[in-house]
């Protein structure tokens, strides 16, 4: 059973690009005229997107800003119209998307329930039958004859996504809207939407909150830059998401600037290597990596100490190696030469890395050379399941063999 | 899954039962006759909203105000007040030996409705666009709900039309039944203007900043503050184009002279509108295809 289908579904819009204000002296109106005039650019949101859901599915469109998501959401919900190709929506459906735009100020709670439900495509009388399971959950029924205008934030929140959360759609189109209220409300709301999930309806999520996006779907896409670049299990897709640079939060710059650094030696390259040496720039978790640095010093530099350093797609810094800490002295001597740092098991978790590089001294402190954000590295899943960090381990199992326990050791085996 | 391909729907979206779940086809917008009728069977299944939405308009206008329905009756009103005080004691103005008041009160209380339904529906997508790009309901259920909250206040005024009526010993004869015709005839041509106007006003605002100029110039070139037999013969063939003369005049007609109204401009007028409804619902289905993209 499809519940959905986008055919080939393009979306285009036109922008129409203003001339600059001081281009020419001419009168506003005649430049206005002009741009009028002028050919407005194609821009692309949607570029013959093809994907199908089926019943009781919960498919995740995640994706960066300007990917097009928000314009597959807008299609979806009959927004806007596409420009070619067709979409079939197979039930009744309903979108959750930015609760209580409906709702006008003057009016009380429960005119707006009736307000915005019948925006939402409720009939009255539906509401009516819904408006105390509504009120309920809401928790504003000490409020609800009173305007809307006098309702807290939290308040005004809670009862628009209760509205929306009372929908008996088939189809559920599902923006960022979990992330409202406080985290009680919110898991209110999750668990709504996995008691929906449960009754067999069809969701499609839409959003940034990559954790929500694995936690609630069964399948998800990606979008880059109006395409479907890939499809698949959530964790795939979700590595693969990370992967893609872009999404990358800096820690922020260095705080030193060049003339902080002596430069008496300089790295000139960092890269990665496999169980087998081959040059590369993903691996898995636990297992073996090589890490090669070159260097190229310009005198002798004594007591030199090498430093890596692996940030985590959300800046945050995950591991520092030091040869300081893990390795002996180092001393440079003038001219080529390369670091190799060499790890039989790969502790670092699922995750795309950004690696800074350093040279520096410690007695007395110098900063030699600092590469900053040099090298990327992605680690996909490998020897562990769940948790934040790996340890390199060995299994071993001992099995007692006796007649009567056969049966009893292959159950524990099991 | 078979869904039904033949016709292409204004606008968007085509649907069709299938057991108790409904199939509904997106595609770009192009015109049928076909996605026309299924626009409107959408617009039935809204029935609520639409009314929802009316009520509350009502509602929201007077809620905050002191003087709240009494505003409906003022307006008209206020504005007889002053005409009558300018056309009947400083100028002469003929009023086919009707009492001043009275006549300049039988006009302006259908053109009030006339031009607050306009005036207000003209804005009503541009006002709603935190909907429109939110939400999907058919879009004319915004522009209607402004031309029937006029409506709503053209009845609450029409008690003081009755009590002028009474107090001027105006002749009331069974041709005051063709009040419903005439209502009916101005509420299609103002539901066409104002599905027109919204939907212009999305793209121009221009339209919106020259209402009020239009509906003043609109208004004297109806015979609401002059008799029509006031108008020069020779440029009534020009002047009974306005679809607004024929209902106007036939309004006054039928209330206050106790005569049928003038069936050939009443036609006229109800011709030009029952033409401009239909044609104006396929332009304004055609901007709601894409509104959310430029509002």
């Amino acid at each position: 059973m499809i519940d959905l289908k986008f055919d080939l579904v393009t979306k285009k819009y036109l922008i129409r690009q203003e001339a600059p204000a001081g281009d020419s002296a001419r009168h506003p109106l005649v430049r206005r005229l002009q741009n009028l005039r002028r050919p407005p650019q194609e821009f692309l949101a949607v570029k013959n997107v093809s994907f199908e859901v089926r019943r009781g599915e919960a498919l995740g469109i995640i994706g960066h800003n300007g990917a097009g998501k928000s314009t597959v959401l807008k299609l979806l919900a009959n927004i806007t119209a596409p420009t070619s190709g067709e979409i079939t929506i197979d039930g009744r459906l309903s979108a959750l998307i930015e609760v209580g735009s409906g709702f006008h100020p003057e009016l009380t709670g429960r005119e707006n329930i009736y307000l915005s439900g019948s925006i939402l495509g409720m009939r009255r009388r539906d509401i009516g039958g819904k408006l105390d399971s509504i009120i309920e959950f809401a928790g504003v029924r000490q409020f609800i004859d009173t305007p809307v205008k006098r309702y807290s934030s939290g308040m005004y929140v809670r009862l628009g996504f209760s509205i929306a959360a009372h929908l008996d759609p088939d189809i559920l189109l599902l923006d960022e809207v979990l992330a409202v209220g406080d985290s009680a409300f919110q898991a209110k709301c999750l668990q709504r939407v996995k008691d929906l999930r449960q009754s067999g309806k069809t969701i499609i999520f839409i959003s940034h909150d990559l954790s929500a996006v694995e936690k609630l779907c069964s399948r998800v896409l990606l979008m880059e830059r109006g395409e479907v670049v890939a499809s698949g299990a959530p964790a795939e897709v979700i590595a693969e998401y990370r992967r893609t640079a872009n999404d990358f939060v800096p820690s922020g710059p260095p705080s030193w600037s060049n003339e902080q650094m002596s430069r008496r030696a300089e790295i000139t390259s960092l890269d990665f290597y496999d169980a087998v040496g081959r040059e590369t720039s993903t691996a898995s978790t636990g297992s073996p990596v090589t890490v090669r640095l070159k260097y190229k010093s310009h005198e002798q530099i004594p007591d030199a100490i090498f430093e890596v350093f692996f940030y985590a797609s959300n800046g945050e810094l995950k591991c520092q190696l030091s040869t300081g800490l893990s390795h002996g002295r180092i001393d440079l001597e003038a001219g080529r030469g390369e670091v190799e740092f060499s790890c039989a098991e790969l502790g670092l978790q699922v995750d795309t890395y950004y690696i800074d590089a350093a040279i520096q001294r410690h007695e007395p402190s110098e900063l030699i050379d600092w590469q900053y954000r040099c090298a990327m590295f992605h680690v996909g899943a490998g020897k562990v399941s769940r948790g934040t960090f790996y340890m390199p381990h060995e299994w071993r199992i001992t099995q007692e063999r006796s007649v009567s326990s056969t049966e009893s050791a292959e159950l524990l085996l099991r | 899954m078979s869904i039904d391909v033949s016709s292409a729907p204004v606008g968007g979206a085509l649907s069709g039962r299938k057991g108790d779940r409904r199939v509904t086809v997106i595609r770009a917008p192009a015109f049928s006759f076909a996605g026309m009728l299924q626009q409107l069977t959408k617009l039935v299944e809204y029935r609520d909203l639409l009314y929802t939405l009316t009520v509350h308009r009502i509602k929201v206008r007077y809620k905050q105000s002191v003087l709240g329905l009494s505003w409906a009756i003022l307006q008209p009103l206020s504005l007889m007040l002053i005409y009558t005080l300018i056309f009947s004691v400083v100028a002469r103005m003929p009023s086919d030996d009707i009492p001043y008041p009275l006549f300049a009160y039988t006009g302006l209380l259908p053109w009030t409705y006339f031009s607050t339904a306009l005036s207000t529906a003209t804005n009503g997508l541009v006002s709603h666009s935190h909907l429109v790009t939110k939400v999907y309901f058919p879009r004319e259920i915004l522009p209607v709900t402004y031309v029937l909250a006029a409506l709503f206040d053209f009845l609450i005024a029409s008690l003081v039309l009755a009590g002028l009526m009474i107090y001027y010993r105006a002749p009331i004869t069974l041709n005051f039944l063709y009040v419903v015709p005439i209502i009916l005839v101005l509420t299609i041509f103002a539901l066409a203007m104002s599905l027109f106007m919204s939907a212009v006003q999305v793209r121009f605002r221009d339209v919106g900043v020259a209402m009020p100029l239009l509906l003043q110039v609109w208004m004297f070139a109806t015979p609401i503050i002059y008799p029509l037999s006031a108008v020069p013969e020779r440029l009534r063939p020009i002047y009974d184009l306005n679809p607004t003369v024929g209902v106007i005049e036939g309004f006054r007609n039928v209330l206050l002279q106790g005569t049928p109204p003038n069936f050939r401009a009443l036609g006229a007028s109800a011709l030009v509108s029952l033409i401009l409804l239909p044609l104006m619902y396929i332009y304004f289905k055609h901007v709601e295809a894409t509104v959310a993209d430029v509002v």
